[in-house]
């Protein structure tokens, strides 16, 4: 479900920027760092950092937008892509001088341990990932497809110019965009940091998953971000169970390239334009 | 007053056509009013010059452009509601008489505008633009692909808009479609205003086919 709320985001700044934003593995890093810090200066628990480290990284979302998107817009995608992998690098090498290589752990969101489900005991900390990963979809869902402002990011993304066009503020809409995609990655940098721990080099395997998610589902489809990372976590976890870490990664990668060369547009591919 | 621009002006209630070839000037024209280009423009009776395009649309601009460009994966109400700046309940009504206005919409409210027919998404197009009430309506080579049948729909719909005060301006490159509807028509060529007159007298100039094709 972590892998869920990493995809999302990176499919809404996708389709907001209309553009692969490179440094998005990156910012899930960061919420885990942020999650570690804000863990260790406030003292506070899970559930009340949660929402400040959203914040923080919606605020990295935006400026990130600021230096590496924004200023690129009306350039070929390909100015996007090479400066959000700078901004990614840059962000993965001050990361690196500043806490050093050796892995953190994030605080856990609610306790350690197991709780008792119909017999089946079940960590604390995947729980709380499937449960705050499910709200938060879901809260994104109904943002979208239920308010305004989800119908207008909505245009915004099948259309910009268009969407200029009728009145919207565009560049608004950007921005919000993207402060909804870097909170989103650090709450998923949180939530993994705990079990995965947090180390500056994350951000490619993070990009990577997305990438994968977001090609699988559909380019620019929001369900098929959605159903192409729940499909991958899925398949890395039953997988690893038969065939060991190494060989389910491999497994993986051989499975995406089979759909991809019966269906390069991907299990959910959608029409050009109709996004998000 | 409602707009005055290299020379051409349009009046609340009336219906001009901008005619003229491929390369003409058209689309750059109405773009410049929308304020996508930058020109020297004045709008409801004051210079719209330095407004952006959010700001012209919030004074009473609708725009359809060439080619409806609807937001392919919203649905019909989706895309009128996402271009409606009005409070959510003021919103709701407005659209609930768009679909009065617009049965055909009013049958697949839930449908992706993308499965819709070339003259639903056109209809779909003008009710988009219609959402805030527009003082001034823009519509880009309207009749585009469009069935004589729809064309004379989206014609009745124009007409009705004007009889209420809506100004409207369309380019067409079908001088005699357009007059149809027009009350006055421009000839654009090479970016200037070559021959203004009523829907009659260009009807009846001999001159007027030279002028287009040039």
């Amino acid at each position: 479900m972590a892998y869920a709320l990493v995809a999302l985001g990176f499919v809404l700044a996708l389709n907001a920027a209309g553009a692969v934003n490179f440094a998005h593995g990156d910012l899930v890093t960061l919420g885990g760092v942020a999650a570690v810090l804000t863990g260790v200066w406030t003292g506070l628990p899970g559930p009340l950092l949660l929402p400040l480290v959203a914040l923080a990284l919606g605020v990295a979302g935006i400026l990130a937008a600021r230096v590496a998107i924004l200023p690129l817009v009306a350039r070929p995608p390909e100015a996007t892509f090479v400066a959000t992998i700078a901004l990614g690098a840059i962000v993965e090498q001050g990361l690196t001088v500043t806490m050093g290589a050796a892995p953190l752990t994030a605080p856990a969101f609610a306790g350690s341990g197991t709780v008792d489900i119909a017999g089946i005991a079940v960590g604390r900390q995947p729980l709380a990932i499937v449960v705050v990963g499910a709200m938060l979809v879901g809260a994104v869902w109904f943002l979208l497809e239920h308010t305004q402002t989800g119908r207008r990011m909505r245009a915004v993304a099948s259309d910009r110019a268009m969407a200029r066009a009728v009145g919207i503020p565009v560049g608004r809409y950007i921005l919000l965009s993207l402060a909804l995609a870097g909170a989103l990655a650090g709450v998923a940098g949180f939530l993994l940091g705990h079990q995965f721990l947090v180390a500056p080099t994350q951000g490619g395997g993070h990009m990577l998953r997305a990438y994968i998610a977001v090609a699988l589902g559909g380019w620019g489809s929001v369900p098929g971000a959605l159903l192409g990372a729940l499909g991958i976590g899925a398949f890395e976890t039953f997988a690893a169970v038969w065939l060991g870490d190494a060989w389910a990664s491999a497994a993986l990668y051989i499975c995406v390239l089979a759909v991809l060369a019966a269906r390069p547009q991907g299990l959910f591919g959608e029409p050009v334009g109709r996004r998000a | 007053m409602i707009l005055e621009v290299i020379g051409l002006r349009v009046e609340a209630g009336e219906i001009v056509a901008l005619l003229g070839g491929t390369g003409a000037g058209k689309t750059e024209l109405l773009e410049t009013i929308l304020g996508v280009r930058p020109g020297h423009v004045r709008l409801f009776g004051e210079d719209a010059t330095r407004l952006s395009v959010e700001q012209r649309v919030r004074r009473g601009i609708g725009y359809v452009p060439e080619g409806r460009r609807v937001f392919a994966g919203l649905t019909v109400r989706e895309n009128i509601e996402a271009a409606s700046s009005l409070p959510s309940a003021d919103r709701r009504r407005r659209v609930a008489q768009l679909f009065e206005l617009f049965p055909m919409l009013a049958e697949r409210p839930k449908a992706r505008a993308w499965l819709l027919s070339g003259g639903q998404q056109q209809m779909l197009a003008l009710a988009r633009a219609l959402i805030d009430r527009p003082r001034l309506l823009l519509l880009d080579e309207p009749t585009l692909g469009l069935a004589p049948v729809v064309v004379a729909e989206l014609w009745a719909h124009l007409r009705r808009l004007a009889a209420e005060g809506t100004a409207i301006l369309l380019t067409e490159q079908r001088a005699a479609l357009a007059l149809e509807v027009a009350s006055r028509g421009a000839v654009l060529k090479g970016g200037v205003v070559a021959r203004q007159a009523s829907a009659e007298q260009l009807l009846a100039d001999p001159a007027l086919a030279a002028l287009m094709g040039g």
